[in-house]
């Protein structure tokens, strides 16, 4: 699965280049417009320990982004799942956030926050929860009724076990919605990056764009799309191990 | 697999000629500028050229389109969306040390719009020296970095002399005094700043790299080298009619109608910051007898030296060799 | 006895130590809709043992048994249920959480007064192979066996069965019936099911439904309530049938 996602990536990433490529010669534009091979490979080579480094550092921000918004998603899902005054008041505040565009609220975070880590992660978490939340509202307010009937007529039911039931019923859905979060989370740290901090491979597409420097950009997709791959696909084989081990404890 | 393929040659034919010039233009002189920045201050001759009808009375028929930070009007020169447009002198040399054919018609800022601003409650900076130990805003990767890596290096002051400070589009570190120096635009931003700056009873300074030697050119007009081949007439009166229109905008004695201009095209900003952004764009753009649009020579072989300082190219360009004298 | 209330009353007399079912005219209608499930029931279970709800599917089986049961409510007559007040309804689709073995859970919900029970009955059940299994792992008829034996040792008053021993074989099912009546002898249970030799032999009142058309919607017929000592008399049992068969 890992190395399904991988070549697959590489295919579409290679038949973009191979399209911008076709484009360059097909119009004959300079490398200020499109870089040509060469030089994507010389900056490649040039920048590939850099970006590298870059990217990992946008990586760590992602997920520790993603498993915060987890956290939150699972949180306010919980508690949003019930029709009480609070349950409906955090779902509300939780859709109220989500409407208001990233940009228009980062200045705001920044002030709290500072240009740092916590900006960046903030804004991470918010770009990747609210489709979590969606997923884990939608599976913990689903009653499993066939499960959960002995349960409630014995008088035996608590929310942990509500919870716990509907988590393991749906963990195939739960383990898709978490890996597809991933690309989230790295898009929300990038975006990040992108308008604020002074780290992550978000800031090097900045000052790449700020340099009119296209085969940098071209390096950096790169990598942050095979990155995104092995990661995603590390979070698959991991819920694969879950759901194995927790259906055979 | 057959059927993927096909999709993307069909894909890849729709993008091209969607990219194609619509160069069948010609005919009725269609043409596009793209501007650097969206409509403010900055661009006033450019607005003032399509709403007094400068480049109609050159019998061509221009639109003139705003620009923003995802808009390279070189890329769209060589794309065939703009036939002129407004780059800055290092995006000129980036792009000739990328095998593109640009030409530099007219240098609109004869002094470079970007400088530093600061509390005149500070020592004023009069000696490059005066820099050290201050905390400077730069943007990384922007030209702010570029010029006060170069002024740093020209004054001999090593980088753990001054602390710079990274800036993104969000003033608060200036407010709240966690900066010293913070690049403006002189024209645009400057006014604006100041004005809150003396709501709070602050005066403030400007440090003009130019005034320490440090010419780093800014926006200049530009078209492609096939433009000046197959459509020199056209061209000319092209330059001819936007160079005329820049310097009726300055003209003291247009102010109002400059102003009134610009509050159509810039409606956001109000009119008495609109008034002193003119001020300070005539004292950037206008020589002392009244012309626009200069080719400072050695300010364009400055400009590359010191890219080539910086490592920003990797070759010399020639940039003299781009650039369109004798007007 | 507890005055009656307007429709839609439920009575739950619970200190008085004579168990019984009483239901009077009760008819009841899916939300929303015109048509009747059935009309104007009224029946009687006197004493605990095995009972039977019978009739063809869609009649309102189900809905009786969840209006006993209290989970619906709206609808008209009245039900009373004296000495009754731990009762639960099962239906054989249950499921049991699938992150431990049918054992573990077991262990987890049966009560300690109720293991040496548990013992004696999961070898009457078959169920000694399933222990270390998981639910999903095992048969149709397993899993509807292994959820009604853990209804079982809950100490339920009134426990409605509802198909809850499909898929499984005849020998077993009866087997597991006739220890059930030895077993909890007081213990009131309302098997539904389609099976008609089956209810004939075991069950005592049996509520025949005749769907809604026909009035009255429903009628109790004697079945031959046989245990584990008792032989059958065929000419009875026979005639009970024939009885149920006539009345639908």
């Amino acid at each position: 699965m890992l190395f399904r996602r991988i070549y697959q990536f590489l295919i579409i990433y290679f038949l973009g280049v191979l399209l911008l490529l076709a484009l360059k010669v097909l119009l004959n534009l300079s490398n200020y417009v499109i870089p040509g091979p060469l030089s994507i490979w010389q900056v490649f080579v040039r920048e590939f320990q850099r970006f590298l480094l870059h990217v990992l550092s946008t990586l760590g921000v992602a997920v520790i982004g993603q498993i915060t918004s987890i956290c939150l998603a699972l949180a306010v899902g919980i508690i949003g799942r019930q029709a009480t005054w609070f349950g409906t008041f955090v779902k509300v505040a939780a859709y109220n956030i989500q409407a208001y565009p990233i940009v228009a609220i980062a200045p705001i975070i920044f002030i709290l926050l500072g240009d740092g880590f916590a900006s960046r992660l903030l804004i991470a978490a918010m770009i990747c929860y609210f489709p979590l939340l969606l997923s884990v509202m939608g599976i913990m307010s689903e009653p499993i009724d066939d499960i959960e009937h002995f349960y409630r007529v014995t008088g035996r039911m608590r929310w942990q076990l509500e919870v716990k039931i509907r988590a393991f019923e749906n963990l195939q859905k739960l383990a898709t919605v978490i890996s597809g979060s991933a690309t989230l989370a790295m898009a929300g740290t990038i975006v990040a990056e992108f308008i604020a901090a002074d780290a992550g491979i978000g800031y090097s597409i900045r000052i790449a764009l700020y340099q009119s420097d296209l085969a940098k950009v071209l390096v950096a997709l790169f990598l942050i799309g095979i990155t995104l791959s092995i990661y995603q696909g590390l979070l698959e084989w991991v819920g694969q191990w879950v759901k194995q081990r927790w259906a055979s404890a | 697999m057959i059927y993927r393929k096909a999709m993307l040659l069909a894909l890849a034919w729709l993008v091209v000629s969607a990219g194609l010039p619509a160069s069948a233009g010609s005919a009725e002189e269609k043409v596009n500028y793209r501007l650097k920045w969206r409509f403010n201050t900055s661009v006033v001759g450019d607005v003032y050229a399509d709403a007094h009808g400068y480049f109609e009375k050159e019998g061509i028929d221009v639109t003139v389109k705003p620009g923003g930070p995802e808009r390279d009007a070189i890329r769209e020169l060589e794309l065939g969306y703009a036939q002129f447009g407004v780059a800055s002198a290092d995006q000129v040399i980036r792009a000739l040390s990328k095998g593109a054919r640009v030409r530099v018609l007219a240098q609109l800022f004869q002094v470079n719009p970007l400088q530093w601003i600061y509390r005149s409650a500070q020592p004023p900076i009069t000696t490059l020296a005066d820099l050290k130990g201050r905390v400077i805003g730069i943007t990384f990767g922007g030209n702010d970095e570029t010029i006060m890596k170069t002024i740093l290096a020209k004054a001999g002051i090593p980088e753990g002399a001054v602390t710079l400070f990274s800036v993104r589009y969000d003033f608060t570190p200036f407010y709240r005094g966690k900066t010293d120096l913070w690049p403006v635009y002189r024209n645009s931003q400057g006014p604006i700043l100041s004005r809150k700056l003396q709501a709070g009873g602050e005066a403030v300074s400007f440090f003009n790299p130019a005034d320490f030697g440090v010419n780093f050119v800014a926006n200049s007009v530009v078209t492609s080298e096939k433009m000046m081949a197959e459509q020199p007439d056209q061209v000319a009166r092209f330059i001819r009619a936007l160079l005329a229109a820049w310097r009726d905008a300055l003209a003291p004695q247009n102010a109002e109608k400059a102003l009134s201009t610009l509050a159509k095209y810039d409606p956001e900003t109000p009119r008495d910051i609109q008034g002193e952004q003119l001020r300070i764009t005539r004292g950037l753009v206008r020589e002392d007898d009244g012309s626009v649009g200069r080719i400072d020579v050695a300010a364009w072989e400055q400009t590359e030296a010191i890219m080539m300082e910086q490592k920003l190219i990797s070759a010399p360009v020639s940039v003299a060799d781009a650039l369109t004298l004798g007007k | 006895m507890i005055g009656a209330t307007a429709s839609g009353g439920r009575e739950e007399a619970q200190n008085g130590s004579i168990m019984g079912i009483t239901c009077r005219d009760i008819s009841y209608r899916y939300p929303g809709t015109e048509a009747f499930v059935f009309r104007d029931l009224s029946f009687e279970m006197a004493a605990p043992g095995f009972n039977a709800l019978f009739g063809p599917s869609g009649v309102g089986k189900t809905s009786l048994a969840r209006i006993l049961c209290g989970d619906i409510q709206g609808y008209e007559g009245k039900v009373r249920l004296d000495g009754i007040d731990r009762l639960a309804y099962s239906y054989n689709l249950e499921r049991l959480p699938g992150w431990s073995t049918v054992g573990r859970h077991l262990e987890k919900i049966v009560p300690a007064s109720q293991r040496s029970l548990m013992a004696e009955l999961v070898p009457v059940f078959g169920l000694e192979s399933c222990m270390d299994q998981r639910f999903s792992q095992l048969s149709l008829g397993q899993k509807n066996r292994i959820n009604l034996i853990r209804y079982l040792l809950q100490g339920f008053q009134l426990l409605i069965l509802d198909e809850s021993l499909a898929n499984v074989d005849e020998m077993t099912r009866e087997r597991i019936i006739l220890h059930m009546k030895d077993l909890f002898p007081e213990t009131y249970f309302i098997y539904i099911s389609h099976n008609v030799v089956e209810v004939s032999r075991f069950c005592r009142d049996i509520l025949v439904f005749r769907g809604p058309d026909k009035q009255p919607s429903a009628v109790v017929v004697q079945g031959q309530d046989l245990r584990s000592s008792d032989e059958i008399d065929t000419t009875a049992f026979e005639r009970t049938m024939l009885e149920i068969m006539n009345a639908v």
